[in-house]
């Protein structure tokens, strides 16, 4: 996608990236464009002059005379951008030249807004990217050549006293800059080698972090709402019915066995998952997955199940999506995991809380 | 840029009335797992009990007071979301989803949030921010959210409003929404 962006950028005319080498040439034209703007600008001062008695009104109903009108406005305040740009003009004619600049790219939005009921939609959505381009164009412009005065334009005050209010607006920010302060969250953090055991009671349907791991066993018994999981390796994850999503982010060398309405796994490397889930579970950026029925008992295991409407088997712990392997055929990125391999069932049932 | 704006409304009064129809469209958006899809089965009355993460997007034709709602609701996978732009065009509503219990990826809803808005093509789509997932324990308030994205801090040309919701129980989606549809439509079918 970015190269497509950046393709479209550098085939798109654009007077303003010059080669140095080409300089010498680009004055001339320059020049040229200059004097043929000047011609113009008399030319639409008469115009203008004709519309205020209305007789001609601005729209004239026909694509090719307002796209004709249109690119010729648009040359026209291309050039005076390049003419500020190359400092052609004298440094104190820069301010009017700008606000010139501005109030053509204005006449030109007027333009387009003004004939936009006959225009076919692409017409209208061109032009106005045209303009918008320009306004850029100008702002980037302005504040080459202006910083002090674009600075001093955008803390304009709209009604209030200047002073009490960029002090209000310092306060109002003072406390947010340093950013809001995130509760943790309730979960396992920061453990190595440890056998980490959590219960939920039915009344607690919160979300649960598991982060920062290295070579630990998680059991989590009872149904919980929502499950984060994240940088672990060589780690064994087994959970009781998760209710609502479960989010998998940097895991490597590690086996999970869990159930689930939903299950998302990003950046896994060369891990096995033992899965009932309602829907199809997704992998992005991973390799080496291996995927298998879930196989977990703990006592009461079957009743929280089916409590979490996880009880029957749906064989979507198969059904997995890739989406960096949008193809008919299948991704190199998992595999369903050869039944001698598998684990047979885990039981936790004589976990001590930790 | 005000003028601008303005003129970007004429333009799309101009094309509503042209094409004679009350229809709204509604883009729906968020990083994956904010709930996306689920609140748009559940304003829909649909079965919410089994849904995958979106792969590509869906579009969900909805008739909501006398407005005909297109929502289109595009996967937030990392992966998809550079193809968000490819809906931008002639977008009335922008309903940006946050799991509210995520707080370990706030920082990137705020990054993800803060590229959307840079986007041309949706200056002048009103914003609805849904703070979903309130009813999981842990949650953070609407109130919270709105500090964590800098909310404030927009450009005061954007119509835009913080509403908590949970599409596991419905609450709030009719609120927002509500918001939403009135905010268009005062802008859109002003001329009614």
């Amino acid at each position: 996608m970015e190269n497509e962006e950046e393709a479209a950028l550098s085939s798109s005319p654009n007077p303003l990236d010059v080669d140095p080498a080409l300089q010498k040439k680009h004055q001339s034209m320059l020049d040229r464009l200059t004097n043929r703007h000047q011609t113009r600008l008399g030319s639409s001062l008469t115009r203008r002059s004709a519309e205020s008695d209305s007789s001609s009104s601005p729209s004239f109903e026909s694509t090719s005379t307002f796209l004709s009108r249109f690119s010729n406005s648009k040359s026209s305040i291309e050039s005076q951008l390049a003419q500020c740009r190359f400092g052609l003009s004298e440094s104190t004619q820069v301010k009017p030249q700008l606000d010139q600049i501005s109030s053509s790219i204005s006449d030109l939005e007027k333009l387009v807004a003004e004939n936009s009921y006959f225009l076919p939609s692409y017409e209208v959505r061109s032009s106005l990217k045209t303009i918008s381009d320009l306004r850029q164009s100008l702002e980037i412009l302005s504040s080459e050549l202006l910083p002090k005065k674009k600075f001093a334009f955008k803390n304009k005050p709209t009604r209030k006293d200047p002073i009490f209010e960029s002090k209000e607006q310092e306060e109002e920010k003072k406390p947010e800059k340093p950013g809001f302060r995130v509760p943790e969250s309730p979960g396992f953090w920061n453990k190595k080698g440890e056998i980490l055991v959590h219960k939920f009671k039915g009344s607690e349907l919160g979300e649960f972090t598991i982060a920062d791991l290295d070579s630990c066993e998680v059991r989590l018994t009872g149904s919980v709402r929502a499950l984060f999981v994240h940088r672990l390796r060589n780690c064994k994850v087994y959970t009781g019915p998760v209710t609502g999503s479960v989010l998998i982010d940097g895991v490597e060398r590690c086996v999970f066995i869990m159930a689930s309405h939903q299950i998302r796994i990003h950046n896994a490397k060369r891990s096995d998952f033992y899965l009932r889930v309602r829907s199809r579970p997704i992998i992005e950026d991973s390799c080496g997955v291996r995927f298998a029925p879930y196989c977990l008992s703990y006592q009461g295991i079957e009743d929280e199940l089916r409590e979490a409407s996880l009880d029957g088997e749906t064989k979507n712990w198969s059904n997995v999506d890739d989406f960096l392997w949008l193809r008919a055929v299948q991704s190199p990125n998992w595999s369903i995991l050869p039944e001698d391999e598998r684990v047979g069932l885990v039981d936790i049932s004589n976990s001590e809380e930790s | 840029m005000l003028f601008g704006r303005e003129q970007m409304g004429l333009l799309s009064i101009i094309r509503k009335i042209k094409r004679k129809e009350k229809e709204i469209r509604i883009l729906m958006v968020g990083l994956d797992n904010s709930g996306k899809t689920t609140i748009v089965l559940r304003i829909n009355g649909e079965d919410t009990s089994v849904v995958s993460p979106t792969l590509g997007f869906n579009i969900k034709t909805i008739t909501y007071q006398k407005y005909t709602l297109n929502i289109w609701d595009v996967g937030g996978q990392k992966t998809i979301r550079s193809y968000w732009r490819n809906y931008f065009e002639q977008t009335d509503g922008l309903v940006w989803v946050v799991d509210s219990s995520d707080l370990r990826r706030l920082d990137d809803c705020k990054m993800e949030l803060d590229n959307l808005l840079k986007e041309e093509r949706l200056s002048g789509s009103s914003l609805l921010i849904l703070a979903n997932k309130q009813d999981i324990k842990g949650a953070l308030t609407p109130e919270e959210i709105a500090k964590v994205l800098n909310l404030e801090a927009m450009d005061k040309t954007r119509h835009w409003e913080i509403v908590g919701c949970s599409a596991y129980t419905g609450d709030g989606l009719l609120e927002g929404f509500d918001w939403l549809v009135q905010d268009i439509a005062s802008r859109i079918y002003v001329l009614d």
